[in-house]
């Protein structure tokens, strides 16, 4: 007995698929779930199994969007992946494990506030809907969530980006080399927020030995400094060296051992489509190293320690990387200062947003109060093309959870006005405060309360 | 006729039924040392003067294996393993002499590291010299590809052909690699004394001129003829429970939701049966300290029986969870539930006067009447029960879920029916049964329930099929075979039908063919492997089993 008590949900939909040859498809997890049976994970008194439910709809409307309603964005795989996530949350809260991991699909950290479809294989983003679920219901307020899959986690960035509670730390492989296209150093967050969102870039072909430099000289490091109460690892497991969508060079020891520094309270899987030659090792390790067990058995069958070795190049790319985002971190409360006074009384930005999964091409326009009391509410307004012409045309209004009285009161204000603004199809307001999530419809006129 | 007999813990119990009808019955107390008495004495009994010719059928349920495991009177064996990546092999808990090999199979039975044959050589030769007779070598998804454990055995045999080698992949084909050991270890160690014991009771069947086939309970309610069983006997752990609920089944109505309430002197065992079909754990039993792949009955033990001590607690009771002896109105030490119930005429045993003088000593320590804390002691029993009960209903609606079908359709079951049997149950089961707003029935014939559940008990079979058809190959994980695939293409219609064909062979093999009319597919399922974007071949997966059921010349119990 190691002292760990570690909650796992293995939910691997394997009657749900985007579509037969999709990556996201029934297999994904097929071998995976031969390997932890087979070596007894569930059997282990480290580990505790526990069984799925279905996420409320409201506990999706707390995080999302969804147009034109949660209904039309989820399935009951969805709402199963994500309501895992929520029992493993609050087995936590109640202490009856020591951390969890939910290794369930469909993943979701590309899922961003505004959902009009499907981006990179996710339509709602699972640690969000967890991290707002237990802020809720526990009270607590700072919240680390740190992205490990080789994707950028950007809809998990976009969703907390205003957040100064939420620090959102994504390492991966280069955005100019790699879907999403983003995550670059100098997306730091809102002017509010800044360097609470921190990118690290990697070069393609980044091995163990570059990963958990990283970590141990700048994840780690700020982790500590900024002492979350709960840790988050949205836990992507396609910076393995096989997979057939990137271009990494990650090993299912490299991964233990990061699960092993990192210790999140909670991981949740993400990406990781190299379904036979890394997710068996790779989920064996990470639940082997989570409940404080040997983990040193754990190897692909082709790999040779020390095959992947760092250029000198890289190296030095990789230092230079750490230390601009150690600088970051470290001027912090400079930056903020900085931004906030620059933006004025609302900070304003305009977006535009890809759908590649749905083929939908969004434009939005952002607007955060730059409140002196609470980080302020935020409004956007958004057109989602998706082609023939058609087109949605919505508009939020945003209360966060630390929200002062006059920013509550002003969004209410807003909400109500613009429920006559034909320029839009639906009316949305997220009180995270009141937990209220209503959608107004403006042709139909009439309001749908979650 | 019918004949079933089951030695239990404490008493061993026999039934002889004709046309549904029990018509004998013979109870004796277990001894231990000497099981083949205990059940031929009761036996002898039932046949007196019975014409032998008119025996169709004799079940037995023992506990033989269970004491040969739990007293550690089984055989010594040596594990080897091939456990390849993952787990560290020193973390499982497989007894004292594990021997590790190199070398590896992966989840879909490539070789991914050969066998080190020098360093089985090796091992060998060490066992040897130690003097083991018996080794059980398992690979890491050995059953998905036996070539290693085939290997390792004939090496084995090569070093000294003395040595009974038992594989992995013939104990057990699902997925869990400790457990496949433990159960292959079990296996090997328990074999040679129950054939001894099967001769024994062979010898004494035919000595009593009973031309009828013998049968055997295993833990999951079927029968199994007695030659068949030798091969893997430790399948008969357990049986106990399983025979009382195979007797709630024959004596209750059909297709109901019942909980099977079997209080004894020191605990309670509850079983559910839902919709008419007992509840198998998902896993499989737990051995003394071994998790196993053996399949029986999802059983509850409670520490609750007729004989607990009740103790004065605050201004309340506790009850057990020891026993002292039998009940104060039965001559025993202490104060026990039994006391209470006969103190409040709830049942009719024992001695009226002793159960008064136990419950007035229990009051005057709680400054309260001696009917008072007769109905705290019976409340808390019930309590007890009932909450075991829920808990247990919980438990298997918690059990885990890997489809979206799944989550989506299991819903919450109550029991429509608390059945008690054994001893203890009289009393309590009503009032059980009134706290959870269910019918409560004790059956008649409820003391004899699990010797008439061997009686009528049918056989039961799995079958575990896997098709694999970029790999060209199909496995039956309980025969440990394997064969070629030719059609890349082979839909699940097709894996039905293959499987539907295996069973048959299966059950013709262990002597139980004329039951394989019954087998049901309980599970099927495709994948499609893709690779690139195109589609390179199918996984398919058909589970088939004859479920727990009874013996058509059952009768009784309203059918």
């Amino acid at each position: 007995m190691t002292g760990k008590r570690m909650g796992l949900i293995f939910f691997p939909a394997f009657d749900w698929s985007i579509s037969p040859t999709h990556p996201e498809r029934e297999e994904r997890l097929l071998y995976t779930r031969d390997q932890i049976f087979e070596e007894g994970l569930m059997d282990l008194p480290e580990v505790e199994e526990y069984k799925p439910r279905l996420a409320e709809l409201k506990d999706i409307a707390r995080v999302h969007l969804c147009v034109p309603n949660v209904e039309a964005q989820v399935t009951d795989a969805h709402l199963i992946a994500a309501g895992s996530t929520l029992v493993l949350a609050d087995a936590y809260m109640d202490k009856k494990i020591t951390n969890a991991f939910a290794l369930v699909r469909p993943p979701g950290h590309h899922s961003m506030r505004v959902a009009h479809g499907n981006r990179g294989f996710c339509n709602v983003n699972n640690e969000a809907i967890m991290v707002e679920y237990i802020r809720r219901k526990y009270g607590i307020r700072k919240v680390a969530i740190v992205d490990t899959d080789v994707h950028h986690g950007d809809g998990t960035q976009e969703i907390f980006y205003h957040d100064p509670d939420v620090l959102f730390i994504s390492f991966h492989q280069d955005g100019r080399t790699l879907y999403p296209g983003s995550g670059f150093m100098d997306e730091l967050g809102g002017p509010k927020a800044m360097a609470r969102t921190i990118n690290i870039p990697l070069p393609p072909e980044t091995p163990d030995e570059g990963i958990h430099y990283v970590l141990d000289e700048l994840v780690l490091p700020i982790l500590k400094e900024f002492d979350p109460q709960l840790v988050v690892n949205s836990a992507g497991q396609d910076n393995h060296y096989t997979d057939p969508l990137a271009n990494m060079r990650f090993s299912a020891q490299g991964y233990a051992r990061l699960n092993e520094k990192l210790s999140p309270d909670i991981a949740v899987l993400e990406g990781g489509y190299a379904i036979e030659t890394a997710l068996p090792y790779v989920n064996t390790g990470i639940i082997l190293a989570m409940a404080g067990l040997d983990y040193s058995h754990v190897r692909e069958p082709d790999f040779v320690p020390g095959q992947f070795q760092m250029s000198r190049t890289m190296k030095a790319t990789i230092e230079a990387i750490v230390q601009h985002q150690k600088d970051a971190w470290d001027r912090r409360d400079e930056l903020t200062d900085t931004a906030v006074s620059r933006a004025g009384p609302f900070y304003r930005r305009k977006k535009s947003i890809f759908y590649d999964t749905d083929m939908i091409s969004e434009s939005q326009e952002e607007s955060v109060r730059m409140c002196p009391h609470c980080s302020g509410y935020m409004t956007i307004s958004s057109r989602a093309s998706k082609g023939y012409g058609t087109s949605d045309r919505v508009f939020g209004v945003f209360v966060p959870l630390f929200a002062c009285h006059r920013c509550r009161e002003e969004a209410k204000e807003e909400y109500e006005s613009r429920k006559t603004d034909s320029a839009f199809d639906y009316i949305y307001l997220q009180d995270k405060t009141a937990d209220d999530y209503r959608c107004y419809s403006v042709h139909e006129k009439n309001e749908r309360v979650y | 006729m019918l004949i079933g007999i089951d030695v239990g813990g404490t008493t061993t119990d026999a039934v002889l039924i004709e046309e549904g009808k029990v018509i004998r019955t013979a109870k004796v107390p277990t001894d231990h040392d000497n099981l083949l008495e205990c059940l031929i004495s009761p036996l002898d009994d039932i046949i007196r003067d019975v014409p032998l010719e008119k025996i169709e059928r004799v079940v037995l349920s023992t506990t033989l294996i269970t004491n040969l495991i739990a007293e550690g009177k089984t055989d010594p064996v040596a594990l080897v393993l091939e456990p390849g990546p993952g787990m560290n092999p020193d973390d499982y808990t497989l007894g004292d002499e594990v021997h590790i090999i190199r070398g590896a199979i992966d989840f879909r039975g490539r070789e991914i590291q050969p066998l080190d044959e020098k360093q089985m050589k090796n091992v060998a030769a060490t066992l040897a010299d130690r003097g083991y007779e018996k080794i059980a070598v398992v690979s890491k998804f050995g059953q998905r590809n036996s070539a290693h454990e085939e290997r390792m055995k004939a090496i084995i045999t090569g070093v000294s052909p003395k040595i009974q080698v038992e594989m992995g992949h013939q104990a057990s084909g699902w997925l869990n690699f400790p457990r496949r050991a433990a159960t292959t270890m079990l296996k090997v160690a328990t074999q040679d004394r129950y054939r001894k014991f099967a001769a024994e009771i062979n010898k004494a069947i035919s000595q009593r001129k009973i031309k009828a086939p013998v049968y055997i309970l295993k833990a999951d309610g079927g029968t199994l003829p007695l030659d068949k069983s030798m091969e893997s006997p430790v399948e008969t752990i357990f049986s106990g429970p399983a025979a009382s609920s195979m007797g709630v089944m024959a004596l209750t109505p059909p297709d109901q939701t019942s909980v099977v309430v079997d209080i004894g002197g020191t605990t309670t065992d509850l079983a559910l049966i839902l919709d008419g079909k007992p509840l198998i754990s998902s896993t499989g039993a737990k051995v003394d300290s071994f998790l196993t792949h053996i399949r029986a009955f999802s059983v509850k033990s409670v520490a609750l029986g007729g004989d607990s001590i009740v103790r004065a607690a605050g201004d309340g009771v506790t009850l057990g969870p020891e026993r002292a002896g039998p009940a104060f109105c039965l001559g025993g030490p202490e104060p026990t539930p039994t006391d209470a119930m006969k103190f409040l005429e709830m049942i009719d045993i024992g001695d009226g006067s002793l159960a008064e003088e136990a419950m007035v000593g229990l009051g005057r320590e709680l400054d309260c009447s001696a009917e008072d804390v007769a109905r705290k002691v019976v409340d808390v029993a019930v309590e007890t029960l009932v909450r075991e009960i829920d808990q247990m209903f919980l438990a298997w609606e918690q059990e885990p879920a890997y489809r979206v079908w799944e989550v989506l359709q299991k819903e919450k079951i109550r029991p429509q029916n608390v059945v008690g049997v054994g001893g203890g149950s009289l009393g309590l089961v009503p009032l059980v049964a009134e706290r959870m707003n269910t019918t409560g029935i004790i059956p008649e014939n409820a003391t004899v329930a699990n010797a008439i559940g061997a009686a009528v008990a049918r056989p039961t079979l799995t079958l575990t099929f896997r098709a694999d058809t970029e790999r060209g190959v199909y496995t039956v994980a309980e025969d440990g075979t394997s064969g070629e695939v030719r059609d890349r293409k082979m839909d699940l219609e097709q894996a039905e039908d293959m499987a539907r064909k295996l069973i048959v062979e299966r059950a013709e093999r262990l002597g139980v063919g004329e039951y394989a009319g019954e087998a049901v597919v309980t599970h099927s399922e495709v994948f499609n492997m893709v690779r690139g974007w195109s589609t390179v071949g199918r996984l398919l997966d058909v589970e088939m089993e004859i479920p727990a059921g009874l013996i058509s010349e059952w009768t009784g119990g309203g059918r």
